[in-house]
C-alpha cells in the first residue's frame, strides 16, 4: 500500500489529535512529535507527517501536498477547500457563534440600521449575514476579537467559543449559535483515488478509536 | 501596470511546452477523424442559464453588451458546441466529430484561488448513443494523456445513473433532493451521515451505498461484484451493463491498465446523462481531463441528439509533464547572422534559404564588423572573411550540425 502524507495542525488541536492517532494500531509505540521539526519521515512511521499551521492544513490537502489531513470545521467553512470530508474526529469541539455585550439582544442588534461585526472569519460572517438578510460592516481582525465590543470598535463579534469563559470575562454573551465545530479528517480528491486502499484503511482504523462523545 | 485580477501572463518557455502538447493532440484527434471547430468567446447568459448548475452560474464572467443583453465569457465549450449543432440543420442524421482548443473563463471557486482563464482542449462525438462511441471517446482520452507525455495516470469511469438512481429511489421532495445533491458535490460525508440519519431512506441499503461513495472503485471484478450491493432495478442494471460493455471494448483496445470503474463519480455539470469519466495523475491535485455523455443537453436546446465528449485541462498537463520530466526543456536555438552593409542583398537571400530549412534566423547589419560575415547561436561563433555565396548555405548548415 502507498504511504500516506498526513497533515496535522499545530496549536490547540495538536495534542488532542496526537492522543487520538496514538491509539491507532499502526502508531509506533515509542514515537513522539515533540521536536521542533515540521516534517517527520521516519521509516518506523506508517505515514509521512507534516505539522502545519491549523489554518493551512486543509490547503495542504486541497493542493495535494498532503493526501489526508486533520482540520477544524471552522477553517473548512471559511476557506471552502475542495476536499473530501471523511470523518468527524469529535475532538476540538466548540461552536461558531455571534456574541455581543451582555445587555444586547439579537432583536436589538438586527434592527439597527447598520452595525459592525468583528471576526477572524470574514467569509463565514458574510454568508451568515446573507442568510439572515442583514447588512453590516465586517471588520477583519487577527486576534483578541472579544475586545472589539468592549472598546466600542464593533457591536458584535463572530468567533469560536468553547467554554464561554473568555466571553464572560469580557462581559459578552452568545447571541446565537451558528454551527458546531469539531476536527475533521479530510482527503485530497485525487489521492482518494490513487491511494484509495491506504486511505480506506486509515479511515477504518481511525473510526475504531474515535470516542462516542 | 497591473494585471486584471485572475488573469496571468504565460512565459515563452511555458507556451512552448503548451503548444507542443496541443500540436500532438491536434494531430491525434485529426488522425481519428475529428475536425477542429471554433465557437465564439461570448454566449448569451440566457443560453447558458438553461444548462449549467447553480454553482457554475455564480462563477460566470458576465457583462451587459451594447444591445443591453447579459453576455458571458464561455465557461466551457460543450455548451457552445451543443448550441451550434442543435440549431444547425446540416448533417442532422450524420455523426459529427469535432474537437476544439481554446480558453475558457470561470471565476475562481473560492476567494483563495485566483486563476480565471484556462485552456481547454477536447472533443465531441455527436449522433449516436452506444457503448462503442463511449468507449472510443474514453480511449481517445487515455491516448491523449499518453501523447501528452503523462506517464503515471488513471482514468476513472462511472455513470450518472448510480447517484440519480439512488436519488430516485429515496423518494425525497425536490428541496431535500437538492440538499442531498449539494452535500454530495461538496463531498462532505459527515454532513451526509447526519442528513441520512435525519431523513432515513426507505431502503437502508441506499444510505450505506451513499456513505461508501468515495470508495466504490476497482477493476472489472469489482464492477461485477458490486452489482449485488445495488437494488435489482433497471435504474442500476442499465448503467452496469453499459459500463461492462465499455470496459470490454477498452480491454480489446489494450487500454485496461489505466482504467478504473468508479461508481461514486459525480461531475459538477448537471447536463451529463450517461457514462462520466475523469483522468488524473498523482502529480496533480486536480483532474487532468473530464467528460461524459450528455444527451440531455441537446434536448434542452430543442433537438434530441445524443453526444459524448471530454475536455483536457492543458495547463495541468503541462504542469504534470514538467514535474515528471524535470529540466527537460531546451530552448530552441536562434542563429544571428552579423554582416557588413555591402552584403545586405545576398544575406537576405541566405537567411531566407536557411529559414526555409527550418532554422530560426535573425539578421543584423554591422558596419564595424571585422570580418565579412559572422554566424552565432549565443554560444558558438563562426566567421567568414572570403565568401562564396553559392556554397555558403551548405557551409553554415554543416558547421551548425557538425561543429
Amino acid at each position: 500500500m502507498d504511504k500516506l502524507t498526513l497533515s496535522i495542525p499545530t496549536g490547540r488541536l495538536k495534542d488532542e489529535t496526537i492522543a487520538l492517532l496514538s491509539r491507532m494500531p499502526s502508531w509506533p509505540d515509542s514515537f513522539n512529535l515533540n521536536s521542533r521539526k515540521l516534517i517527520f519521515e521516519d521509516l518506523s512511521l506508517p505515514w509521512k507527517i507534516i505539522l502545519s499551521h491549523p489554518k493551512d492544513s486543509s490547503t495542504y490537502v486541497e493542493f495535494g501536498a498532503a493526501d489526508i489531513g486533520i482540520v477544524g470545521k471552522d477553517i473548512l467553512q471559511e476557506r471552502g477547500n475542495e476536499v473530501y470530508e471523511l470523518l468527524d474526529l469529535r475532538i476540538g469541539k466548540c461552536q461558531m457563534v455571534i456574541a455581543g455585550p451582555e445587555s444586547l439582544t439579537t432583536t436589538e442588534l438586527f434592527s439597527k440600521d447598520t452595525f459592525r461585526i468583528a471576526t477572524k472569519y470574514p467569509n463565514i460572517t458574510r454568508r451568515y449575514l446573507q442568510e439572515k438578510g442583514l447588512t453590516a460592516d465586517i471588520l477583519f481582525l487577527y486576534g483578541s476579537i472579544e475586545l472589539a465590543p468592549a472598546i466600542n470598535l464593533t457591536d458584535a463579534v463572530i468567533d469560536l467559543v468553547s467554554t464561554g469563559k473568555t466571553l464572560r470575562e469580557n462581559k459578552l454573551k452568545v447571541l446565537e449559535n451558528i454551527f458546531p465545530v469539531s476536527a475533521r479528517l479530510v482527503a485530497n480528491r485525487i489521492s482518494i483515488k490513487t491511494k484509495m486502499e491506504s486511505i480506506l484503511a486509515f479511515v477504518q482504523q481511525l473510526k475504531g478509536v474515535i470516542g462516542n462523545e | 501596470m497591473d494585471l486584471v485580477l485572475g488573469m496571468k501572463d504565460t512565459h515563452p518557455r511555458e507556451v512552448r511546452k503548451k503548444r507542443d502538447i496541443e500540436m500532438k493532440l491536434r494531430h491525434l484527434f485529426s488522425s481519428w477523424g475529428f475536425e477542429e471547430v471554433e465557437t465564439p468567446s461570448l454566449e448569451y447568459f440566457a443560453t447558458l442559464q438553461k444548462v449549467i448548475g447553480e454553482e457554475l452560474k455564480e462563477r460566470l464572467l458576465q457583462f451587459i453588451n451594447r444591445e443591453g443583453k447579459l453576455v458571458c465569457l464561455r465557461p466551457d465549450f460543450t455548451t457552445s458546441i451543443a448550441r451550434k449543432y442543435s440549431s444547425d440543420l446540416i448533417g442532422e442524421h450524420q455523426t459529427i466529430r469535432v474537437f476544439y482548443d481554446g480558453k475558457i473563463f470561470r471565476l475562481p471557486s473560492s476567494p483563495l484561488r485566483t486563476e480565471s482563464e484556462l485552456t481547454q482542449m477536447g472533443l465531441e462525438n455527436i449522433g449516436k448513443n452506444t457503448a462503442a462511441v463511449d468507449a472510443e471517446v474514453i480511449a481517445l482520452a487515455i491516448i491523449a494523456l499518453q501523447e501528452a507525455g503523462i506517464r503515471d495516470y488513471a482514468v476513472d469511469i462511472g455513470h450518472v445513473g448510480f447517484f440519480r438512481g439512488i436519488l430516485d429511489m429515496m423518494d425525497y421532495s425536490a428541496d431535500r433532493q437538492q440538499q442531498l445533491k449539494v452535500i454530495m458535490k461538496t463531498k462532505d460525508f459527515i454532513a451526509l451521515g447526519s442528513f441520512l440519519e435525519q431523513f432515513p431512506p426507505a431502503e437502508p441499503q441506499l444510505a450505506s451505498l451513499l456513505l461508501d461513495f468515495p470508495f466504490l472503485r476497482g477493476k472489472k471484478d469489482f464492477l461485477i461484484g458490486c452489482q449485488d450491493r445495488f437494488p435489482k432495478t433497471q435504474l442500476f442494471t442499465v448503467p452496469f451493463q453499459r459500463l461492462q460493455s465499455i470496459w470490454n471494448i477498452l480491454v480489446d483496445f489494450g487500454l485496461e491498465a489505466n482504467i478504473m470503474a468508479n461508481l461514486g463519480l459525480i461531475r459538477d455539470f448537471d447536463y451529463y446523462s450517461g457514462v462520466i469519466f475523469e483522468g488524473f495523475s498523482p502529480l496533480s491535485g486536480s483532474p487532468l481531463l473530464a467528460g461524459g455523455r450528455y444527451d440531455e443537453l441537446f434536448r434542452i436546446f430543442g433537438k434530441d441528439r445524443p453526444a459524448c465528449g471530454f475536455a483536457l485541462f492543458v495547463e495541468r498537463l503541462v504542469e504534470v509533464y514538467e514535474k515528471s520530466h524535470p529540466g527537460n526543456s531546451v530552448p530552441p536555438l536562434i542563429y544571428t547572422i552579423h554582416y557588413q552593409p555591402t552584403y545586405r542583398k545576398p544575406v537576405f537571400l541566405l537567411a531566407q534559404k536557411l529559414r526555409e530549412s527550418h532554422l530560426s534566423v535573425i539578421t543584423q547589419e554591422e558596419s564595424e564588423l571585422p570580418v565579412a560575415l559572422k554566424v552565432t547561436d549565443g554560444i558558438h561563433e563562426y566567421s567568414w572573411t572570403n565568401i562564396d555565396w553559392d556554397i555558403l548555405p551548405e557551409q553554415i548548415q554543416k558547421v551548425i550540425y557538425h561543429g
